[in-house]
Order: structure tokens, then sequence, then C-alpha cells
């Protein structure tokens, strides 16, 4: 198998077994956006852009939780499709991905949070013919094959969720021709838009927290750790 | 009397409680998840068909809950089931009982580990990467699930002992208030990471730049916060932030 059809199959296996993970087995927390990108990240040898795309999309949808029966915008979809986009185009580049590469990727990914929450909504209609089967074997009384409907309505999220991470793995070897014909000045813009984009993720997280005087316990946090890494960058920048 | 279900038993409708949502659907909710659950336990209380038809159906009405408090219902349905195969209760108790505690159950779980635990974690978790890298993930996965986990399995027998008497030990527990500190740290890290963040933005350029940068940043990031306040959408603000990094940078302003 080729270097890039192991990427295609690691990153919908993975993608696929985190779908079930949030969805259906335990919510343990490994399909959050942070470990679900470094791991994708690690199992295609790039920790970093697992790392840096992942804790931009955790900030991102850090208040992100479907309470009732309303879905909140999936947040591992965008995690894991956009690390291995980002993986898989500092792979093609030959080089390690940069912050031009983690910035495309994050906003070509990011959408993929909203139509995540579309399908699962679809998916839960489609559910209910499992819930018509169980409700028929019941009245039938064959009850000991009644209770397995239950894991037969799980599939459609793993399928969904590889298909779309495999996929994100052949637009990453896709983009890496587009990427090394773009004007420098653009790939120096996408480097400075990763610090930005992430600025805005930090920015939703607090908004999110809905702690009691959020915006002063940040505002003091953030001054005190500006002040303390400023004050170490002074020395070393002005010195 | 006598009627009792084994560890064993207690072990695998455990286990299935973790597969709760996997059937989720809009006309029973978690009823298929809940049903798949308690099969093991209704299988051995009742060897009669027609019980077993009847136990069978007492849980097919649409059921929604948080699906780690969902355990402490698990648990109070078997606790009521047992008294029902033994004929100490009517079987309407354990319909009472779902009803009873679905609701202010989700409302706790929801708020707690949903809005609380899991933004403090995870917001925590990121402001340690500057530190550990890459390890930053293993102290997010160990921080959580240590709670989760054992909440999980506490609250599954804390069920299964008490019944209704689960719910004044929940009360003495104040759930809120921990909740509360957790969203306090949530924001204190998010604030800390904001702070990183808008430094490593500057740190790419030199001079008077660097600190100009570092507080244009930071300032972007409490416009953003008013801006969210205010209902604009963050997918707006991200593409929004993403555009003019790419027009300061291709007009060599930066």
């Amino acid at each position: 198998m080729t270097e890039v059809g192991a990427g295609i199959l690691i990153s919908a296996l993975w993608g696929g077994l985190l779908a079930l993970e949030r969805r259906a087995f335990l919510q343990a927390a490994l399909s959050r956006p942070l470990p679900a990108a470094v791991g994708v990240g690690a199992l295609l040898g790039d920790v970093t852009s697992g790392l840096m795309v992942g804790l931009v999309f955790e900030l991102f949808h850090l208040g992100g939780a479907s309470l009732g029966g309303a879905h909140a915008d999936h947040e591992t979809l965008p995690s894991v499709t956009g690390a291995s986009l980002a993986a898989a185009l500092g792979h093609a580049s030959g080089s390690d991905a940069t912050p031009a590469v983690w910035s495309l990727a994050i906003l070509l990914c990011a959408p993929l949070g909203i139509v995540g929450r579309r399908v699962d909504t679809r998916l839960d209609a489609r559910a209910r013919r499992y819930l018509g089967r169980l409700v028929d074997a019941v009245d039938a009384g064959a009850v000991e094959q009644a209770a397995r409907q239950n894991l037969r309505a799980m599939w459609p999220h793993f399928a969904f969720s590889a298909l779309l991470c495999g996929g994100a793995v052949v637009v990453g070897g896709l983009l890496a021709p587009v990427q090394q014909a773009l004007p420098v000045s653009l790939v120096r813009g996408l480097a400075w838009a990763y610090p930005l984009l992430a600025t805005v993720a930090a920015a939703a997280a607090v908004h999110a927290s809905q702690g009691e005087g959020r915006l002063r316990i940040a505002a003091v946090v953030a001054l005190v750790v500006a002040l303390a890494l400023l004050g170490a960058l002074g020395v070393r920048t002005w010195a | 009397m006598g009627v009792t279900l084994s560890p064993w038993t207690l072990w695998r409708c455990f286990w299935r409680s973790l597969f709760l949502q996997a059937g989720f659907n809009t006309e029973g909710l978690q009823s298929l998840g809940l049903v798949f659950s308690l099969s093991p336990a209704l299988l051995a209380l009742y060897p009669d068909p027609a019980q077993r038809q009847a136990a069978f159906r007492r849980h097919l009405a649409p059921f929604n809950t948080h699906p780690y408090v969902a355990a402490a219902i698990v648990g109070g349905i078997l606790f009521h089931e047992l008294r029902i195969a033994r004929g100490e209760a009517p079987p309407e108790s354990v319909e009472r009982f779902k009803a009873l505690l679905m609701a202010p159950l989700a409302a706790l779980g929801d708020g707690f580990f949903w809005l609380s635990l899991r933004p403090a974690v995870g917001a925590l978790s990121v402001a340690l990467v500057p530190l550990l890298g890459g390890w930053a993930v293993a102290v997010y996965l160990v921080l959580y699930n240590l709670v989760h986990l054992v909440a999980r399995w506490r609250l599954f027998r804390a069920g299964l002992s008490m019944g209704e008497a689960l719910v004044p030990r929940l009360k003495s527990l104040n759930v809120p208030r921990w909740g509360q500190r957790l969203r306090v740290l949530a924001a204190a890290a998010a604030g800390g990471s904001a702070s990183w963040l808008a430094v490593k933005f500057g740190s790419h350029a030199r001079g008077w730049l660097e600190p100009a940068l570092d507080v244009a940043s930071l300032a972007f990031g409490v416009f953003v916060v008013f801006l969210l306040s205010r209902k604009v959408s963050p997918y707006v603000l991200l593409y929004v932030a993403g555009a003019l990094a790419i027009a300061l940078g291709a007009a060599g302003v930066v």
C-alpha cells in the first residue's frame, strides 16, 4: 500500500472510530478537538500540526454541547479533517507543515462543524426505523434480539465521518502543488493568519465559558500572562 | 423472594449503559439505548415470556437524560425491577422513578459535565500546550476521565442501592457550586491562552512592531468577545480574521 493510501486508511479509521466515541460509546473526550487532532497527527507522523489545528478548534468549540435533543456543531470532524489535511499537505510538499498550512486547513475545514451537525440531525430522524424494529420485536416476543437494534443505528455516523476524514488526506495531497504556486505574499499572509485565528477561538472560549465575571477574570489573567511574556521577550528584543 | 442479579449481570448492564446514545433518534430519544442497557437484567429477572415482554414494554417510552448521569437512572431502574420481580412493588413504580429523575438529572449533568468540567479541562489543557506540548492531551484525558468514569460508576452503584433516596444524596454534593468554580477556571485558562497567542502573533515581528502587534492582537480578542456578545457568528469572525491577516500579509504591512 502506498504512503498516501495508508494515510487515507488511518485517517478514515480514526475519524470513524471517534465518531462512534463521540456519539455512541463512552464520550470520554477522545473525540474532543485537541485529543482527536493530536491523535491523527501522531498517526500520520505530524504531531505539531495536530496540536496547532486541535488547539484552535478546542477553543473554538469549547462551549458547544448537545442539550436536550438539539445538537451542537460537530467539533470532531473539523479537527480530524483539519489535522489530516495539514499533515498530508506537509508530506506532499516534502517539508513540515507551516503556520500557513495550519491556517489553510482551519479555514477549509471549519465549516464541517456545521455540516456535521446537520448530518447528525438527519441521522437521528433515520434512526427512528431502529426504534420501530425494536417495538415490533418486543411485540413478537423476540426480546433477546430486540435490544441489538441500538447498535445498528451508530454505523452511519462511522461511515460519514470516515469518508470525510479519509477524503481530507486526498485533498491535502491535491492542494500541495496549488500551495507551492501561491505568491509569497499570500503565503506570508496565511502564516500571519494562524495566531489571529487562534485569538478568535480563544475569545470564543472566553465568551462560552459562562462563568460569573468571566470577562473580568479572563482579562486579568490575560494581562498577567502578557506582561510576564512581554517582560521575557523584552529582555531578548531590546537588550 | 430471593430474586437477585449476579455481579456479572450488573456489570453487563453498566457496560451497556456506556452505549446509551448509540441509537438516539427523534422519536424515542435514548429509549433504544436504555432497553439495550437493561436487557441482561430483564432477561435474568423474568424467565416467564409474558412477564419478560411486559418488562421490556415498560421501557419503550421516550427517554432522555445526560449520558453520564443516566448511570444513576439505570441503577435505579434495576433497583425497582428487582423489587417488582420479587413482588414488593407495582410495575408503575419504575415508570414513576424514571419520570421523576430524567429531567432534573439531565439538567445536573449538562450543567456540570458539558458546560463546566469539559470546558475547564479543555481550556486548561490548551493553556498547558506551551509548557507540555503534546503531553497536554494526556493531562486532558486523565483529568477529565478521572472525574467522568468515577462519577459514572458511583452513580450506577448509588442508583442500584438507593433508588429514589439518591436524590437527597446528590443534593448534598452541591454540584452546581463546583460547576461555577470550573467555569471560572475555564474563563481564566482561555484568557491566558488568548494572551499567549497574542504574544506569539507579535513575536514574528521585531523592534517597535512586536509590542504593537501584541497589544493589537489582545485588543482584537476583546473586540471579538464584544461582537460575540452581540450575537455575531463565530464563523464569520474566524473568516474575517483570516481575511484581515492575509490582506495585511499580502500588502507587506506585517
